[in-house]
Parts: C-alpha cells; structure tokens; sequence
C-alpha cells in the first residue's frame, strides 16, 4: 500500500511544484503592476514608450518561464488516485482497521443523506404552496383571484411575531379594534412610532409619529387618522406610503411585510446618519428623511435623485 | 418635548445687548423662521435657614426654584448637581410657609425674556438675561422636537448651531453626557438654564471684586 501512495504522490515534486506556482502568481502579479503604473516618465514620448514595452515584455517572458516550469512539474508530480470517489476522504477508506472506526462508511452515509437534503426543502416548500391553494379555491372565484385575503387570522399573527423576534430594536404590538383585520403599532428604538393597518397580510397605511406623540385617541383607541406634529415624520410617513408602493408581490405578501419592516427598521438612525449625498445633516431644516430601497442609505428628499 | 440645548451669546463688540438679540432675530427671520409669541424663564436662589444647619458645620445648600414658560403650570426646585423637583405652581406658596428652613436671598432673582421661533422642527428662543433692572446677557434656547435622546441628535443640533450662532457654537451641554440614552426631560433644561445663570452670575461678579 506504501507504493501504491508513492507511486501516486511524488512528494519532492509537488513541493517544488507548489514553489512554482507561487512564482508564477507573484509574475503574473507583476505584468498587472506594470500595467496599473503604466509608462515612466522618460524625457521623449518614445523612449517612454520603449521603456514600458520592454518592461512588458520581460514581464510577459518571465510569466512564460515559469508556466512551462509549472507544466514540467505537473508531469512529475501524477495524478493523484482516481478511484475514490470522495476525492481525499476516500483514503479514510485505507485504513486497515475498519471494522474498528467505520468512518468511510459513516461519511458515504452522510453525504448522500447531505445530497437529498435541498430537494426535500423544495418538496416542503411545494407542499405547503399546494395546501393553501387548496384552500383557497374551495372558497370560489373570487377567493382564487385573491387569496391573500383569506389568510387565517393564526397565520398572520405568526408572521408578525416571528418579524419581531427577527429586529430586536423594533417592538411590534398587534391589535384587532376592528374585526379581522389587524392594526400593528411598531415602536422603533426611541426614534418613531409607527401605526400600520394591514388588511390579511397587506399594508393598507402607514402613519410615522414621533416617540414622544401621542398614538391614541381619547378613547384609548390607535389613532389612524391624524398626522404627527413634526415635519419629520411627515414626510417620513409620505415615503413610507411610498414605500408601499414599491414592495408589492401579491404571491408572497408575508415577504412584502418583511421587506417594508427591513427597510422601516433603518430609520433607527433617522437622526444621527447624515445625507450619503451632501454629507450634512439638515437641509431646509429636516434631516435625511429618504431611505433607499434596495441599499437603504440616507439621503435628503431632495438628494437622493 | 424634544431634545434641547441652551447657551449663551456673548454680545458683539461695540453692540449693546439689545441690539445683539436684533442682530439674531434678524438672522433668524432670514432663515424663515417664524415668530410666535414670547417666553420667560425665571429662577429665585434660596438658602438654607441657618437654624438648621446644625452644630456639624454644613456649608448651607443654596436651592433654585424656577419657572418656564413653556411649562405654565408647573414649578422646578432644583439643587446644584442634585435632584431636581417637578411641582404644581402652587409649590411658589409652599415655599412661603418653609420660611423657617429655607430663606429667599434678596435680590436674587434672574430671569431671561425674549421671542419664541419656530423654524420646521426646531424651536429657537433668543432671551435677555436681566437681574434687577439691569440686561445682563443673552440666552439662545435650541429645542429639536421630534428627537428624544440627546446623543442620537446632537450632531443634528450642532450643524443648526453652526449655521445659526456661526462661530460661538457651544460644546455639548453636560446633562447630555450624563445620561447615555435616556429620554430627555424638561428638568434637563431647566438645569441647562440654571447652569447658565450660575455662569453669568460669576460673570457680573468678576468686575466688581476688580474695582474695589
């Protein structure tokens, strides 16, 4: 078996062939250094010129050098066992002791159990799609066209919960004043507050107020209705509406939601991020009140063009 | 209530006091702030009665007990790096009936009275320090509403500052050190304001000692 690896592995030969493939990255390295600096300064523009072909050539012929080098080495240094299936790990296999340590055994076990496993997660995911299809056509046309708003009271209340756990600087309340539909109020850090009234899982509006307004109407009731006293926040409250409008995929409204929450959540620094474009703080006396969609970095209103 | 920051404006060379606060107005007016009524802080200096004092020898505590305009209904005790009480105006009578502890010093009281601005979310209220009959100095009061911690928005403050004061921009007022991220008050202006009257009380008091 001892000849079988040395056969297999010449171990001078792939130490010096490491050594040159190192020489040939740091060569190559060199042609890139030379084009990055490009021409010297020489007195005429020809000389210029010569100076860095030259240069570039004996870059080009030393890169040459060292691959064929490399290529002479590879013939030495022989393939490596072909015959295990699991590449190094098939040498676990060789150990004459197996009845002992069943390792290989154990780990060929592993690996097609580790193969099979994302087909199950798209086999659940499928299944799952399936179910609430199901139902919802057995509610009729209607129901088929959107099914979003037949969504069990259960399932809503969990995505909501689990977008909780999800930011722990974000507190979400959810209430049901009225019927079904539900009315979350998220506190975010001490910055806003902000009353969202979904209906199922869509997002029907948003109002962004200060931490320090009052949320409720006089009979202790969210108050939907009345904006908040701060520019600020109602201009975040415009963007937030436009926000909106901008995350929409009626298939997954769950996704919608958390999309909305990860891009409200980076208002936690409404107040200490200055704009990504004109690098201050307040412009006509508002902060960045703009946050990207996709990058979610702050800009003025009137900036973020 | 947002979070605020209170200094002092030292009055322009050859500028009288008055015309220092026009200069300011001015300035504000420029930026399209708009006028809205007036304010008034008041504070009244109290010492402890030396009947209780005792034998140990305490040095008295002196105890500010302050009004704000923008609070009407309430009253602030403060004392010097300690707790500060939020009453009902109504503590102004108590305070009559604990002659025997406390004693109002005479002449004490320091007030600032000037214009209230309103600029988007800030606030701005330009004040003339007076004690007695005489303008002592002059007061800038900038509130940010929608902002509760002091250290989240103080950058925010800092830029208006510089725009507004230019290059007698104050440094962070210290109660915004003290609490990390807490929600400001209005106790922690009151002690802003108190710390400022201190500051220009010392002020009068340093030409004075020269002349004798």
């Amino acid at each position: 078996m001892a000849d079988v690896l040395n056969v297999g592995v010449n171990l001078e030969a792939f130490a010096q062939a490491i050594s040159a493939i190192q020489a040939l990255r740091s060569s190559v390295s060199r042609v890139f250094d030379c084009l990055k600096d490009g021409m010297r300064n020489k007195e005429t523009l020809e000389g210029r010129e010569k100076a860095f072909i030259a240069h570039f050539q004996d870059n080009l012929h030393s890169v040459n050098r060292d691959l064929n080098e490399l290529e002479r080495l590879s013939n030495l240094v022989g393939k490596p066992s072909e015959n295990h299936p699991l590449h190094n790990s098939g040498l676990l296999s060789l150990d004459p002791v197996q009845d002992k340590t069943p390792l290989y055994s154990q780990l060929l076990q592993a690996y097609k159990w580790s193969n099979k496993s994302p087909f199950h997660g798209v086999a659940g995911g499928l299944l799952n799609q399936e179910s609430l299809l199901a139902r919802a056509s057995a509610q009729g046309l209607r129901a088929r066209q959107r099914p979003n708003s037949l969504l069990p009271p259960e399932y809503v209340d969990d995505v909501i919960s689990r977008i909780d756990r999800m930011f722990p600087e974000m507190s979400i309340h959810l209430s049901r004043p009225n019927g079904t539909s539900a009315m979350l109020l998220v506190t975010l850090g001490k910055v806003l507050k902000v009353i969202v009234v979904m209906r199922s899982l869509f997002i029907d509006r948003t109002i962004v107020k200060g931490y320090n307004e009052n949320v409720y109407t006089e009979d202790g009731k969210l108050d939907i209705w009345s904006k908040s006293n701060y520019q600020v926040f109602q201009k975040v409250t415009d963007h937030a509406t436009t926000a909106l409008l901008h995350y929409q995929l009626p298939q997954m409204p769950d996704v919608v939601v958390r999309s909305f929450m990860t891009w409200l959540r980076s208002y936690i620094k409404l107040f200490q991020a200055p704009c990504q474009r004109c690098g201050k703080f307040l412009q006509d006396g508002l902060p960045p009140t703009w946050r990207d969609f996709r990058t979610l970095e702050a800009f003025h209103d009137t900036c973020r063009q | 209530m947002g979070v605020t920051c209170v200094s002092q404006m030292p009055v322009a060379e050859g500028k009288s006091v008055q015309q220092t606060v026009e200069l300011l107005t001015r300035k504000l007016e420029m930026l399209g702030a708009e006028k809205q009524g007036t304010f008034c802080v008041d504070c009244e200096t109290y010492h402890t009665a030396a009947s209780t004092l005792g034998s140990q020898g305490q040095p008295g505590k002196l105890m500010y007990v302050m009004h704000n305009s923008e609070y009407p209904l309430s009253c602030f005790a403060l004392f010097e790096n300690g707790p500060c009480l939020i009453a009902d105006t109504n503590f102004d009578v108590l305070m009559v009936k604990l002659k025997g502890f406390f004693q109002s010093a005479k002449a004490s009281k320091i007030e600032t009275r000037g214009t209230r601005y309103q600029y988007c979310d800030f606030l701005v209220k330009v004040g003339t320090v007076t004690m007695g009959p005489s303008a002592r100095g002059i007061s800038v009061e900038v509130e940010y509403g929608p902002c509760v911690v002091a250290s989240d928005c103080w950058s925010l403050l800092l830029e208006f500052l510089q725009n507004f004061l230019g290059t007698h921009t104050p440094g962070a007022p210290t109660v915004f050190g003290n609490r990390h991220d807490a929600v400001y008050g209005p106790a922690d202006t009151m002690v802003q304001y108190m710390e400022l009257f201190n500051k220009i009380r010392k002020q009068q008091q340093v030409p004075v000692a020269g002349i004798r």
